[in-house]
């Protein structure tokens, strides 16, 4: 038999003034199961949840309902209180007087017959509710950090410092990232690579992080604490053990014509390289498509210059298998290219460029050893137009988002441009100038003050070629959308920041959602940036959203203390709410018939089969099974369940039938 | 060859345990029929009066005990076996559907659904001119047209045992903590149990009209699930058994699903 | 004299979307008609049909299913799979004669107080211009006896 306590809160005037609480707290001592009714001007003060308490122990209570405010706000406070007084917490439940009730009508009888309602119905659910106990599970601590960019670099750091192990998996063959391929930064106009590469040697070196690099994530399995990751190792057909990275190979490879990557296509490589001399690891790796011996079966030049015989033309792709407790995602993001652009010439002129190429152009290490000078011809660009918001904030190219960093970065070309040819011409196109950010806008001022930059505010319209120069087309509309018309040598448009490809690939084998242009989506915009909807994946940098460098190694930071934090325990506790298939003597076990219509209906891949097999071992049933780990409490298995051998622990089946009985 | 031939060699060569096919049964009826001794292969028959699908009989304890059977299967049947195989319920290695005339061996899913896709599917004239009859309805007037029908309903659940997809052990029906439906057959209990065995066959009907077939009273109760199988094909575009791989219209969606009544 | 008819409106709600939105309305102090009875699920995913089905056989005259829009769902696609459900719910409703006025599916989200305010104003008008559900009252009070 029930013996049910219900405690009606005035909240001050905030109930009370509305809701006739004695008269309701009189009529629920007439409802069927309840033995103790009362109301208090402020049940979640101390003296408040001590009546709970003691009339638990006085009345031998066996539920409690404590109508006040909504249950998000108060029911931990409550369930805690009704837990110190011996209760289990889950006996308790609110009704919602205040935000659902006393705050949203006028005060008349049916106000009041309402509270009463939501009380009555909030009794009959507590009469079917049990004792659920917290689902604890262990932690594995040990990190995954996707994407070996400053982001990735940084969270694999923090966590590491941390006094916890971290891998660090970097698609390409090196670390590094788009960081490492950028001449100087804003606002400080410091070396990129500079101040990079002791972050690159640091991951590499340090005793927690292990890095494998030219390796991607194939598969992922598991919930938070307890991942189990396959990493594709992909073969560099070198022996990383045996390499010392001499180069000697590189040096004497026959095929030296393929447009190098890390150059943004502007110089050359060979078929077997490190994509850049600052490389981490510095192994180099054959790009197969390009080999002369995988293309023809002769060569092998490298295997006969190698002088600690470590090329490996027979090593396969390698399968690794991880188990992870957190996953941090750090897989950046890529520009747009100049091939999207019609009406900038489709990517045809060689001097329309983009604003990475332009970073390997000014970077001393670059292609032209930092000197500016313009792809077609290597001759020094006298005039350069740089045309912000391309593609950005653009419908029609299909990113109607700001891309947040190129107003930054076209300053920053403008006068990268303009402090290497003082002589030279530099005019920037842009919708506004968006410079938030600590020395951002005194940065852009700097451009146009001190460097000459000319700003022009309006779209260009047309790129076209004629007479060896760039004519570019547009409009001035701070001067009444005058037409202007510049001669130029060269143009660097600030193409649209988009995500990475296959992150939507990569999003579905991680489960964590994703937004309509394929960026990560964070769980909460404002209070949970970092964390994903999955519980232990959490999101680092310009994969989630257009990031600068500040913000992305804030954000890599905030990744790794959650990360941390998760990892200070030995085990996690989580609520109880999840969905159980139930169980039942032989030879029913189970009302379930193992259609396992549900387990597609799961969006956490949280339902498993179990098979049941009698003393012989023969197979007798399969059942559909939940995996409390990876269950986050929907419900959407048991609206699927024709049996109704699902249900879910807190929201079963009978509270909500008896809620609804009650109506 | 004809089927009893067919049939015969099966059994005599251990292919199967046993042949689930059609006899002669009562004023020119066909009943089901279990063959498990060759010599008893000559009681079938195979003809346009061989209405039920056999498919139902595939879930049942007994037949699941025997091993590997072959089916004198309609097209419905054929359907009914391949969604019964993605439902995890009938193993494909365990049925040897007898299609055509009852010699056409279909041993594997994939023949099956080959099979399948040279069949084409008709609603019967009588189903079709009810249908016409409630589409020139008001929605009054459907509702007075169904409860007249359910009236009638006296929840023997024949419906439901004739059902191939309704193999459940523990019907909803006879779920009691809570007792979703009444058990009694009065208005209530009657259009609930309804409406919960169409919601439950949305997506998974076979649309071979034997729960219609199977009422005592003749109610029309295959077009509550028939409606349910179509509404699911002309919204997300997919039929039930068209496959053994599980591609169940509820428990799958599109972020582009289009509906026009969500505010 | 006879009282006027003042219609039964339950309302089924996800915890994330819709029941946190109806507490910002509260919050807002935004005033609707007390008409309303919120049940509270997990997501609009377990909101399974027999729910609106016993809301009815309980003697509501409007039923309201909301929960997340497209993309928001809390649980990333609970909404979608009520989505199909409701669309084939609807369906039958409609074929089996239910008045499918009655039942209002939406989408609140925990920033939309001040739409949750007048979705509860809308339906529970409508449903009292529509009157009593006698049909489905009747049927119901024949399952008593």
């Amino acid at each position: 038999m029930s013996r049910i306590g219900v405690f009606t809160c005035h909240c001050g005037e905030n109930i009370g003034a509305t809701v006739d609480c004695a008269k309701v707290a009189e009529r629920t001592r007439n409802v069927p199961g309840v033995v103790h009714s009362v109301d208090y001007k402020y049940m979640c003060s101390d003296p408040g949840q001590s009546m709970i308490k003691e009339a638990i122990k006085e009345h031998g209570l066996t539920g409690v309902v404590v109508a006040a405010c909504s249950p998000r706000m108060h029911e931990p406070t409550f369930r805690n209180a009704v837990e110190e007084a011996g209760l289990n917490p889950y006996l308790c439940e609110m009704a919602n007087l205040r935000e659902h009730c006393s705050w949203v009508h006028e005060k008349n009888d049916a106000t009041t017959d309402k509270a009463a309602d939501l009380i009555r119905v909030m009794v009959e659910k507590v009469k079917h509710n049990t004792p659920l106990h917290p689902i604890r599970v262990p932690v594995t601590k040990r990190a995954l950090v996707l994407g070996g960019g400053i982001a990735g670099i940084q969270a694999a750091l923090d966590i590491a410092n941390a006094g916890h192990k971290v891998v660090l998996v970097e698609k390409s063959p090196s670390i590094g990232g788009h960081m490492s391929q950028l001449s100087e930064t804003f606002p400080t106009l410091d070396c990129s690579q500079c101040i990079l590469t002791p972050r690159m040697v640091e991951a590499a070196r340090h005793p927690n992080i292990t890095l494998m690099t030219y390796a991607e994530l194939e598969k992922l399995e598991g919930f938070i604490g307890n991942f189990k990751a396959t990493i594709r190792r992909k073969a560099r057909q070198v022996d990383e053990k045996l390499c010392t990275g001499c180069g000697l190979c590189i040096t004497k490879c026959p095929n030296k014509k393929i447009p190098d990557e890390f150059n943004e296509g502007l110089g050359k490589r060979s078929a077997i390289y490190v994509p850049f001399p600052q490389a981490v690891p510095n192994k180099p790796v054959i790009d197969k498509t390009n080999c002369t011996f995988y293309k023809s079966g002769k060569c092998k030049v490298c295997e006969k210059m190698c002088p600690t015989g470590a090329i490996r033309f027979d090593q396969q792709d390698e399968l690794v298998t991880l188990d992870v407790g957190a996953i941090v995602l750090a897989t950046g993001f890529k520009v747009m290219r100049t091939d999207k652009f019609p009406e900038y010439g489709y990517g045809k002129y060689a001097d329309v460029i983009d604003g990475l190429q332009f970073e390997r152009l000014a970077s001393a290490s670059g292609p032209t050893l930092g000197v500016m000078k313009r792809p077609s011809d290597g001759k020094e660009p006298e005039t350069v137009v740089f045309v912000a918001c391309s593609g950005s904030r653009d419908r029609a190219k299909g990113v109607p988002y700001c891309s947040k960093i190129c107003c930054m970065y076209t300053a920053k070309h403008a006068m990268l441009y303009k402090h290497k040819m003082h002589h030279g011409k530099a005019y920037v196109f842009y919708m506004d100038i968006r410079s938030g950010g600590k020395d951002y806008d005194e940065f852009v001022r700097r451009a146009i003050e001190e460097d000459d930059v000319k700003y022009i505010r309006g779209r260009v319209s047309r790129i076209y070629e004629e007479d060896g120069q760039l004519i570019v087309k547009g409009a001035d509309t701070l001067m009444g959308g005058e037409p202007v018309e510049i001669k130029a040598d060269m143009v660097v448009l600030a193409t649209a920041v988009q995500a990475q490809d296959g992150s939507e690939e990569l999003a579905q084998k991680l489960h964590v959602s994703y937004d309509p242009y394929h960026f990560f989506a964070e769980s909460h915009p404002k209070l949970k940036p970092v964390e994903t909807n999955t519980a232990g994946i959490y999101l680092a940098g310009a994969c989630q959203a257009p990031r600068d460098i500040p913000e992305t190694v804030a954000q890599a930071s905030g990744a790794a203390a959650k990360v941390a934090a998760l990892f200070s325990r030995d085990e996690l506790t989580r609520e109880p709410v999840v969905a159980v298939v139930n169980r039942l003597p032989a030879p029913t076990f189970s009302y379930c018939v193992g259609c396992f219509l549900c387990q597609s209906a799961c969006p956490y891949q949280a339902i498993e089969a179990e098979e049941i097999r009698g003393r012989d071992g023969t197979l007798i049933k399969t059942l559909a099974k939940v995996n409390a780990g990876l269950c986050q409490g929907c419900g959407t298995c048991v609206s699927t369940c024709r049996t109704k051998a699902i249900d879910i622990q807190g929201f079963s089946n009978e509270q909500i039938f008896a809620e609804l009985m009650t109506l | 060859m004809d089927l009893r031939e067919k049939s015969r060699q099966l059994l005599e060569n251990g292919d199967v345990k046993a042949v689930i096919g059609y006899e002669r049964g009562t004023m020119g009826a066909r009943r089901p029929a279990f063959i498990r001794k060759a010599e008893r292969a000559d009681r079938l028959v195979f003809d346009e009066a061989c209405a039920q699908n056999l498919a139902t009989y595939l879930t049942r304890p007994e037949v699941r005990k025997l091993g590997r059977v072959a089916v004198a299967a309609r097209p419905d049947t054929l359907r009914a076996i391949l969604q019964l195989m993605a439902e995890r319920q009938v193993k494909e290695e365990n049925v040897l559907a007898l299609a055509g005339d009852g010699t056409v061996e279909l041993g594997t899913a994939q023949a099956i659904e080959e099979h399948l896709a040279t069949c084409a599917k008709e609603l019967p004239a009588r189903d079709r001119e009810i249908l016409d009859r409630l589409s020139r309805m008001d929605r009054a007037q459907r509702w007075a047209f169904w409860q007249a029908e359910l009236s009638r309903c006296v929840k023997c659940y024949a419906c439901r045992n004739s059902c191939p997809m309704c193999y459940c052990g523990h019907c909803t029906m006879d779920c009691n903590r809570p007792q979703w439906v009444p058990v009694a057959s009065h208005a209530l209990g009657n259009l609930e149990y309804h409406m919960v065995r169409a919601m439950h066959l949305a997506g998974r009907c076979v649309e071979c009209g034997d729960c219609g077939r199977a009422c005592p009273v003749g109610i029309p109760i295959h077009l509550l699930t028939f409606n349910c199988e179509e509404s699911v094909h002309l919204q997300f575009g997919q039929r039930a058994g068209a496959s053994s791989k599980l591609d169940y219209a509820l428990s799958t969606f599109r972020p582009d699903d289009k509906e026009s009544f969500i505010r | 004299m006879t009282e006027p008819f003042e219609p039964k409106i339950t309302a089924f709600v996800c915890n994330w979307c819709t029941y946190a939105g109806a507490d910002l309305t509260g919050t807002s102090r935004i005033k609707y008609q007390s008409n309303v009875r919120v049940l509270r699920l997990p997501c609009t995913g377990r909101i399974d049909f027999m729910l609106l089905a016993k809301a009815f056989a309980r003697g509501s005259d409007g039923v309201i299913v909301s929960g997340c829009h497209p993309n928001d769902c809390h649980y990333t696609s609970g909404n979608y799979h009520a989505r199909r459900r409701w669309m084939i719910y609807r369906d039958l409703m409609d074929f089996m004669g239910i008045d499918t006025r009655r039942v209002t599916f939406s989408w609140v989200s925990a920033a939309e107080g001040a739409r949750w305010a007048e979705l509860v104003n809308e339906v529970t008008t409508s449903v009292r211009e529509l009157g009593p559900y006698t049909e489905y009252k009747e049927l119901a009070l024949t399952g008593v006896e």
